[in-house]
């Protein structure tokens, strides 16, 4: 997988996103370069139009920057073809958001097997993997219940154990905790500390304070270019270091 | 990718169970373009197995000469048929003397008429002049009681009749027919053989005659009428010989010039099931012309509810693409929905397709030939169809960009 501690897993060089509404151009990224290595836990902060929602979408390949170079473990993500930003967004990404996003039809068990399906594992070890995955969120007696019999921390934990199923290189959350009352949102904290502990690198988007401060280091935007990027939690040795790369403005 | 392919399928067949108004409303012209093929092809298969069973009882081997063809088309081809010289018993003694491919020849003449037992009467019974060998030729004759006609019968026009198993049954109900009297136009007749059944052709009986010798015939009605000739060769491979000779002889017979059609018809088996052939493609061609409006509309209507559920799906093919589903796998998943949802109207269509025709073949006389592969033509016409007409939005659904669906509200 590439996930070695020296090489970034996540790099970004000056990363430019440009929407042109009629003749005004609008930069909701504004030359952003950061990077990310393995087991890191970062939140990405700021107000809403900072252009937040947008870097996670270009991080998450779900977008593509109008300039700039983005490499996911040393692979160069604007120049991929739809087909590979699929895969990528299937194998090296896990989502988890702040709706949700489940399928609402399907049970949980299914909806944590689709990632499965997409890269065509077969089915006997897409089960197991998939029971696995719940088992690690705590729902191992839920995996038969479809989203709606079960509680906005229950789906939310359907949501993460279907971003771990296919062990991807880093986990993006988008405001995980913002459809969900405090207690469980803290439950969710808690989950994704625990998760972190055991080796995942976790990418969080938030505006809340509180929240962010779950991560080990933060990285403020603000129109669309980083503020500030802080190390709010120094790890043991072993853990790789993140590094300040930019405080621009 | 097959489990992708059994849960589209099974996301199209739950929506069918939870709207099924709209779904009905949907498959509609999927569902009658289906049955209106599946009814007609029933049909002509049964109709075909019928013909042909039936024009192969004639004998491959026996071919006839007429004054008029099996078919005419128009008034003008009546008329200039009607000029021709009627054939005659003469004719066919010529043609059984001279014909050396010829195995044996027969002449037929028949009108209906009155037949009388006793008080007991039946109209319209086919009374036919038949000479010796016309039992044993085309459509065999075989008896169930008594005997055939002998030459001495024909030749000094015996007063002696054979008669149809319908005639039996019911002017003579249970009583030993042999040797009894039987009064035709008020002439006369000793019944010296009864016929076994042989059924009814698109409701007609077929045992509604009386056979009496040809001489005897034409001494009642005269002998103005044209005869309709029998011949049958020694062998199926040369029939084409054997009516070489006869037009020959036919033709000399008619003192016809050589650059002069033939003025009499000779007609096979073999015509009459070209002929036959040609009209059921005709009503083939027709049907499948008609039900194909029904099939384009119904294709439009789905490709039309596959759009609206495109939309309604919008977050969901946002997420399934957020989660690795590449276009391939979202355009497979609503073809799959699409053909699946014609799927059903076109088994549908085909079990009321089927219906229809079993219920035409129990209270009509037409012979219906049911056939269970016309379901799985049905089905596959059908899912052609969504096939066809699901590109369209499934392409449209594959081409949303991510972001942009998982926003969609």
């Amino acid at each position: 997988m590439g996930k070695n501690g020296n090489r970034p897993m996540i790099l970004t060089e000056d990363l430019w996103k440009t929407y042109e509404m009629g003749s005004e151009k609008i930069h909701a990224l504004h030359g952003v370069s950061f990077e990310i290595r393995q087991n890191e836990y970062v939140a990405i902060m700021g107000p809403s139009g900072s252009g937040k929602s947008t870097l996670m979408n270009v991080i998450g390949c779900l977008d593509t920057p109008s300039q700039g170079k983005y490499y996911i473990n040393d692979r160069l993500v604007s120049e991929l073809s739809d087909d590979e930003l699929a895969y990528i967004r299937n194998k090296e990404i896990g989502f988890v958001f702040q709706t949700f996003n489940l399928l609402s039809r399907a049970t949980a068990l299914h909806n944590v097997e689709l990632p499965l399906i997409y890269n065509g594992t077969p089915s006997v070890e897409r089960l197991e993997r998939a029971k696995a995955s719940l088992v690690k969120v705590d729902l191992g007696d839920r995996m038969g219940h479809k989203p709606n019999e079960l509680s906005g921390g229950q789906r939310q934990r359907v949501a993460i154990a279907r971003a771990l199923v296919n062990n991807p290189s880093i986990i993006l959350a988008d405001e995980p905790t913002g459809n969900l009352d405090t207690a469980t949102g803290v439950e969710i904290m808690n989950l994704f500390e625990r998760l972190w502990e055991q080796g995942n690198t976790i990418v969080l988007v938030t505006h809340e304070h509180d929240i962010a401060a779950h991560a080990n280091r933060i990285i403020h935007l603000r129109d669309g270019r980083i503020e500030r990027d802080e190390i709010v939690r120094q790890v043991e040795a072993q853990k790789p270091q993140p590094q300040t790369t930019e405080a621009a403005t | 990718m097959n489990i992708n392919l059994t849960e589209s399928s099974k996301i199209a067949l739950n929506a069918l169970r939870t709207h099924k108004l709209r779904s009905f409303l949907t498959l509609l012209g999927v569902i009658i373009g289906v049955m209106t093929v599946i009814t007609v092809v029933s049909i002509i298969e049964g109709l075909d197995a019928y013909v042909k069973n039936q024009v192969l009882q004639f004998g491959s081997d026996t071919f006839s000469v007429q004054k008029f063809p099996n078919f005419v088309t128009s008034f003008e081809q009546f008329l200039e048929y009607n000029k021709r010289r009627d054939l005659t018993v003469e004719d066919m003694k010529a043609i059984e003397e001279r014909c050396e491919k010829c195995k044996a020849a027969a002449a037929v003449q028949s009108k209906n008429g009155t037949v009388k037992v006793g008080t007991q009467s039946i109209e319209d019974v086919e009374i036919r002049g038949v000479t010796v060998n016309a039992p044993f030729m085309g459509q065999i004759m075989e008896l169930s009681e008594g005997r055939h006609f002998t030459d001495f019968d024909i030749d000094h026009a015996a007063h002696r009749v054979i008669i149809g198993a319908d005639v039996a049954e019911k002017l003579l109900a249970g009583r030993d027919p042999i040797g009894l009297e039987l009064k035709i136009n008020e002439v006369p007749f000793e019944i010296i053989g009864v016929a076994k059944k042989t059924g009814s052709f698109f409701g007609q009986s077929l045992d509604n005659f009386v056979r009496i010798p040809m001489t005897m015939y034409q001494r009642i009605f005269g002998a103005r009428d044209s005869v309709f000739i029998q011949i049958q060769a020694y062998r199926e491979s040369e029939v084409p010989q054997a009516m070489d000779e006869v037009r020959l002889i036919m033709r000399s017979r008619q003192h016809t010039p050589y650059n002069k059609d033939d003025g009499f018809s000779m007609e096979t088996a073999a015509t009459f099931i070209d002929l036959w052939e040609n009209f059921s493609r005709g009503i083939f061609v027709v049907t499948i012309a008609i039900s194909s409006i029904a099939l384009v509309v119904g294709g439009v209507v789905i490709m039309n509810i596959m759009l609206v559920s495109v939309r309604e799906r919008t977050r969901e093919i946002g997420i399934r693409k957020a989660i690795g589903a590449r276009r391939r796998d979202i355009l497979v998943q609503f073809m799959i929905e699409a053909i699946t949802l014609s799927g059903v109207g076109g088994l549908v269509g085909a079990l009321l397709g089927l219906s229809i025709a079993f219920v035409i073949s129990a209270l009509s006389p037409l012979p219906v030939t049911i056939r269970w592969w016309s379901v799985l033509m049905g089905m596959g016409l059908a899912s052609s169809v969504g096939l066809f007409f699901g590109i369209y939005p499934a392409s449209r659904a594959a081409k949303l960009d991510p972001i942009v669906a998982l926003r969609f509200e």
